[in-house]
């Protein structure tokens, strides 16, 4: 039976390597490995800390430090479970240093030793207690420590129907706490900044959600007075040791730009990176900085920034141009188990993954979970890096290029945008402007790209879709798009546009990136739409992300959907202004989807409402 | 985004049960001379008998004939049905007596205390039935347990509430439907709940099942007493609602005000419902009828809808505002005997939210009657409980939690394998509850985003002051103190237990705060260790309760809160505080480096 199966198996592989050669995936390159948890252990992770010995401690919601042994499955694939610590209030950071444990509560950081080293805690101790109201969103974060040994802790707004920060003081802060147990308020502006990190050169980055006054996920660099844009806390801006004095009187909220404002409001910072809503992500959790010299990923000291909601990993790249960060994003890795909340590096350079889905829903379906990140050494042809120019963009790639694809203009489609800066949740897109592709220049050695582009923005996120561009071997890019936010534009020589830099303008015949159901490509004659079509278009525009045809992921099922019977024009007012009070259940709010075309929604919307037709028979049942 | 959260008031209807008075023996038929009305009792915990001061108020079974007989068993005259029965009880050490509903059905009352494992013949057990046919050995039959020991330790007060149904029979007598324990509530914790039973217990004064019954309190086995005895019975008739109609409208309607509106449909029901509304949200509905009221008297109306609506009876707003469905609105109403106009309104004007209706209507001497059909009030989301046990070590947790209505943010649990537990306040040095039994519901910390972030208790609580226990001897205790007054400096576990540490700036004072298992497991000891300045000079006394009534049992034993736990110390002598209000105030003064007081429930 077993030979049987293996034969049947053979034969499916090749057939369907027959189908679709060439066409690589994530899992070629980048390996997911899972550490088994035992039943009895309910590990919503809050906190990852790798020792130093080889063992790996993990935080939990329920309040439980664990360490866990063997958890690299070097000889066995089993791993053990040792109980350190218990009985806190929801742990969602943890840090070793010295032997030692250090963690937030919610209303406390704490230190926890074992003194007796018998191998499991005996001395908690209190380093600081944060003031909380009883609100559940008032969660605490860290400590991160930075080289001088000071704690730094974030503080998570209430939520009140939006964000506040004036039940309690310092929420909505990043705040510094020294060993002695004194505070020093360090950059205020967050809103909910589960995840932060230092990188090599002492800088501090923080992820953000998009919510109130963040119209989607971004990463900001944040130095001592910094304000990053929510205002929730900003009372606490009155305080004497406040490092800045602000007002919210002071902060426009007329649903311009963040960098109009940025212009009147001193202190007010913006993203070195902006993580598009739905696209790379839709709540940006940990951030790291890959420091394991090419054993993590072939991206050395590039970030690798998760997602709670999408459980998956992205990839971020910084440069400083006049003093500030900016970069893009790119995907690197989907398919996680639950919802990411930390990252780890281990000792091998492989990438610990803490997750836990709890009330907030993300794509990976379980309730938690513990995996492992690991590059199998296989150099994959993505995107390395992209740098500004003073008249576009230097690409540079991780194999030589195939020329002719590169000169082909069909093989972009760039475009630039931003979002609004206001007190409401999350933000459409705005001020979308087109890019166009002047000339390129080619290095020797074919990896790395110049580009003219007429129409750079200064502030603007600049959508890369390099659909066409493929390397020497006439493959495609693991991943096409990529999201570059131009804070600064460096000055520098402008790029000759002549003959040699000229840009082919054929219409030439495109590789599919993957392959494509003949069906699919047909016209649409009537409204009604297939699962085929309407897979496709909700792939095209991420609407899959957050939603399935019959299950629930972050936002409702189509088939869920389907029942409230709005029309389609219904639907379309719904995607492009959602109104999440109509699905209180769910903890994430869908973002306005202006941007996707109105003719597309419709598709969508007229399939969704065939689904619901058939299922009407189901309805109503007591 | 979360549900809309509707904050409202309950204006509670009166809730009066009759009660017997404990004055004279009137309300009793022919009680032994082992009955007796007295003023107080009291008893230590590992006393067999009490100490009576005579007066009234509590009733009292003290031997005078030699031996405790059937003859002892006391009967109300109340004959009852269907009953909500409540009352206080006192057991010495070992006793055991029991009460007969209806004469017929047996729930336990026996000096449980401590005990692990229970049985139907434990206290609050609901006792056998027996059948000599069944064979030798077999003849007992349906007994139910406790779900868990609520039991008190003998001496201190007792409560105890029952909610029992009836059997029913038709008119040839034939029973068509058992008796039902609805409830049993032992000292505010649910240990039964809708339990059947086939038949009689075996020591059932009547050789058969019938409508009606006297209340019997067993007396046969042992000193027992009562006081604050209630009930409340259901065989008075009540209200209904006919000729119902309905006009439905559609639009966008804020407030339930029809105004000129035009109706899409309207009809007749036989019950209120909302299913005959056919939009999701944007629609106003408005149900009439006749209300019947059998007999003059205060009628309770108890409304639910999600969106918004108002209950009128004889044109006069009763319930009103916007609710979310599982909200309990209730509003009284004096009505005269015979018809009035009944009149409801409701209205959503929002999509989410499932569309509900449901009205109840109580009389006090009659049960909980819905005017709605079954499926017009959803249920209430499923969730599971999730329990924290501690069955094999002590277990700990910190979570938020409720104290006398205020929300606790640095509250530590502890649960022992004993079956004893506590909730302290870290930030103020002091102990919140104490409790007995199951440890702890954390399902509203961890369901879901657990929104209130709390936990609480699942056994047999009692209730402490929460405030920092030690105060200087001319100083009043302070009600909370700030970090600055009070530092805490952690815990330390030590055999599986924390100890707590704290700074007390005011006098230099280290402390030490160890609550372990006392050496019978039957509640907590707890010892202060003071490190640095002399206690001694300092005048350090420990605050060992606040309470309206100070019960002193013997020289180093307390019941405090009406003798519902004991505060056991050696050492000097309490110091009585007649405090400004309704409180008194127990201190101890502190000699040498530690003192320890024990709290026994």
């Amino acid at each position: 039976m077993k030979i049987n199966l293996s034969l049947l198996f053979l034969l499916v592989s090749l057939v369907a390597l027959g189908q679709k050669p060439n066409v690589k995936t994530e899992q070629d390159y980048y390996e997911i490995k899972t550490l088994p948890i035992p039943k009895e252990i309910y590990l919503e992770v809050g906190g990852l800390a790798t020792m130093p010995d080889g063992r790996l401690a993990v935080s939990t919601r329920r309040g439980e430090i664990w360490i866990i042994e063997n958890p690299y499955q070097k000889d066995s694939h089993q791993t053990y479970y040792r109980r350190f610590a218990s009985g806190l209030h929801e742990i969602l950071g943890l840090a070793y240093k010295d032997g030692v444990f250090y963690c937030s509560q919610r209303g406390e950081l704490t230190k926890i030793s074992d003194v007796d080293r018998d191998g499991v805690a005996d001395l908690y101790e209190p380093i600081y207690q944060f003031e909380v109201s009883g609100n559940y969103h008032e969660y605490t974060y860290g400590p991160v420590f930075d080289k001088n040994g000071d704690m730094l802790v974030t503080l998570n707004l209430a939520w009140v129907g939006f964000g506040e920060g004036k039940f309690s003081k310092w929420r909505g802060w990043l705040v510094k706490i020294h060993p002695d147990g004194t505070l020093e308020p360090h950059s205020a502006g967050l809103r909910s900044p589960a995840g932060y990190s230092i990188n090599h050169e002492g800088d501090i980055f923080y992820g953000e959600n998009q919510g109130d006054w963040v119209g989607s996920g971004r990463v900001t660099h944040l130095e001592k007075g910094d304000f990053a844009g929510n205002p929730g806390g900003i009372k606490w801006a009155k305080e004497p040791n406040s490092p800045f004095k602000l007002t919210l009187e002071d902060i426009p909220d007329n649903g311009q730009p963040m960098f109009e404002a940025a212009k009147k409001v001193k202190n007010l910072k913006l993203p070195a990176v902006w993580f598009p809503h739905a696209i790379m992500g839709i709540s940006t959790s940990d951030i790291l900085e890959d420091t394991t010299k090419g054993k993590f990923s072939p991206f050395p000291g590039q970030y690798f920034v998760s997602d709670q909601g999408q459980s998956k990993v992205m990839r971020m790249s910084l440069e400083k141009v006049n003093g500030v960060y900016q970069g893009f994003c790119i995907n690197y890795r989907e398919g996680f188990q639950s919802g990411i909340l930390r990252e780890r590096f281990g000792l091998d350079g492989s990438m610990f993954v803490g997750m836990t889905s709890r009330g907030w829903g993300s794509t990976g379906k379980d309730d938690f979970g513990l995996q492992r990140l690991t590059w199998n050494g296989i150099m994959p042809f993505e995107i390395n890096t992209i740098h500004a120019q003073v008249d576009g963009f230097e690409i540079s790639f991780t194999q030589p290029v195939d020329v002719k694809s590169i000169k082909n203009a069909a093989s972009y489609a760039l475009r630039s945008y931003i979002y609004k800066y206001h007190h409401q949740y999350g933000s459409p897109i705005i001020n979308v402007g087109d890019l166009k592709v002047k000339g390129i220049t080619i290095s020797a050695d074919k990896k790395t790209v110049r580009i003219s582009i007429d129409g750079i923005r200064q502030y603007y996120i600049h959508e890369f879709i390099l659909k066409g561009i493929r390397n020497e071997d006439g493959e495609p890019l693991l991943h096409e798009t990529a999201y570059f936010t131009l804070n600064q534009i460096p000055t520098g020589e402008k790029m000759a546009l002549n003959a040699s830099t000229a840009i082919i303008e054929e219409k030439a015949v495109l590789m599919p990136t993957e392959p494509t159901n003949n069906k699919s490509v047909a016209k649409v004659k009537t409204e009604i739409v297939s699962d085929e079509q309407a897979m496709a278009l909700l792939k095209k525009h991420t609407c899959l992300a957050c939603h399935a045809k019959d299950k629930k992921l972050i936002g409702p099922s189509y088939e869920d959907i389907a029942k409230r019977k709005y029309s389609n024009q219904q639907i379309l007012d719904l995607v492009y202004k959602p109104n999440p009070q109509n699905w209180p259940d769910y903890a994430t709010e869908m973002a306005p989807m202006s941007h996707v075309p109105a003719k597309d929604v419709l598709k969508i919307a007229s399939w969704i409402n065939s689904i619901g037709s058939k299922n009407d028979n189901l309805l109503n049942r007591d | 985004m979360k549900k809309i959260i509707f904050f409202f008031l309950i204006p509670l209807g009166v809730w009066a049960q009759q009660s017997i008075p404990l004055s004279d023996l009137g309300a009793f038929d022919k009680p032994s001379n082992n009955w007796t009305i007295e003023q107080g009792i009291k008893a230590q915990y590992s006393d067999t008998s009490f100490q009576i001061s005579s007066g009234k108020g509590i009733i009292v079974n003290t031997l005078r004939n030699g031996k405790y007989k059937r003859t002892d068993d006391l009967k109300l005259k109340l004959n009852h049905g269907d009953i909500h029965f409540m009352m206080d009880f006192m057991l010495p050490k070992g006793a055991n007596s029991g009460i007969y509903l209806q004469g017929r059905y047996e729930v336990q009352l026996f000096d449980s205390w401590g005990k692990k494992t229970l049985k139907f013949g434990d206290c609050g057990g609901i006792y056998e039935r027996w059948d000599d046919a069944r064979g030798k050995g077999n003849e007992g039959y349906e007994g139910f347990a406790p779900r868990q020991n609520a039991c008190k330790a003998p001496g201190l007060w007792q409560s105890i509430d029952i909610d029992f149904e009836a059997p029913r029979f038709d008119a040839a007598g034939k029973k068509i439907k058992n008796a039902i324990f609805k409830k049993v509530v032992l000292n505010g914790v649910l240990i039964q709940e809708n339990i059947e039973v086939s038949g009689m217990t075996r020591g059932a004064i009547f050789e058969k099942e019938g409508a009606f019954g006297p209340i019997l309190i067993q007396g046969d086995h042992g000193p027992v007493a009562f006081k604050n005895i209630r009930y409340e019975t259901y065989d008075k008739p009540t209200a209904s609602l006919s000729g119902i109609t309905y006009e439905y409208f559609e639009g966008k309607f804020v407030e339930p005000i029809v105004g000129n509106a035009v109706a899409v449909t309207k009809g007749k029901l036989a019950a209120l419902t909302h299913k005959v509304i056919k939009a999701r949200n944007d629609y106003l509905i408005h149900y009439q009828g006749d209300l019947q009221i059998p007999e003059a008297d205060e009628y309770e109306f108890q409304t639910h809808w999600t969106g918004s609506g108002v209950l009128k009876i004889d044109g006069k707003e009763l319930n009103s505002g916007a609710h979310w469905y599982t909200d309990q609105v209730r509003m009284s109403v004096p009505l005269t005997a015979g018809k009035h106009k009944f009149e409801l309104i409701h209205v959503k004007d929002f999509p989410w939210g499932p569309k509900a209706l449901g009205v109840f209507v109580k009389r006090i001497g009659s049960r909980l009657v819905a005017f709605h059909d079954r499926t017009s009030l959803p249920d209430p989301e499923p969730v599971g409980l999730i329990e924290v046990k501690a069955n094999a070590e002590p277990v700990y947790q910190r979570s938020f939690t409720f104290h006398k209505g205020q929300k606790k943010m640095y509250a530590f649990h502890l649960g022992d394998p004993t079956g004893v537990s506590y909730s302290y306040d870290l930030k103020q040095a002091a102990l919140l509850q104490v409790w007995r039994g199951k440890f702890l519901n954390a399902t509203q910390m961890w369901q879901d985003r657990g929104e209130p972030q709390t936990s609480e208790p699942m056994g047999l609580n009692v209730l402490l002051d929460g405030k920092f226990p030690l105060v200087l001897s001319s100083s009043v205790q302070a009600d909370s103190l700030e970090v600055g007054q009070l530092a805490y400096k952690g815990y330390k576990i030590q055999h599986g237990r924390p100890v707590f540490m704290y700074e007390w700036p005011a006098i230099q004072l280290k402390i030490e705060d160890r609550i372990v298992p006392n050496e019978n497991g039957n509640g907590w000891k707890r010892t202060f260790s003071f490190i640095g300045a002399s206690p001694q000079a300092s005048n350090l006394e420990v605050v060992l309760g606040n309470s309206p009534d100070v019960v002193s049992v013997k020289p180093g034993l307390i019941a405090l809160q009406g003798m519902s736990y004991y505060v056991q110390w050696e050492g000097a002598p309490a110091i009585i505080l007649n405090g400004s209000s309704a409180s008194k105030q127990v201190r101890v003064p502190v000699q040498g480096n530690s003192f320890t007081y024990q709290m026994i429930w």
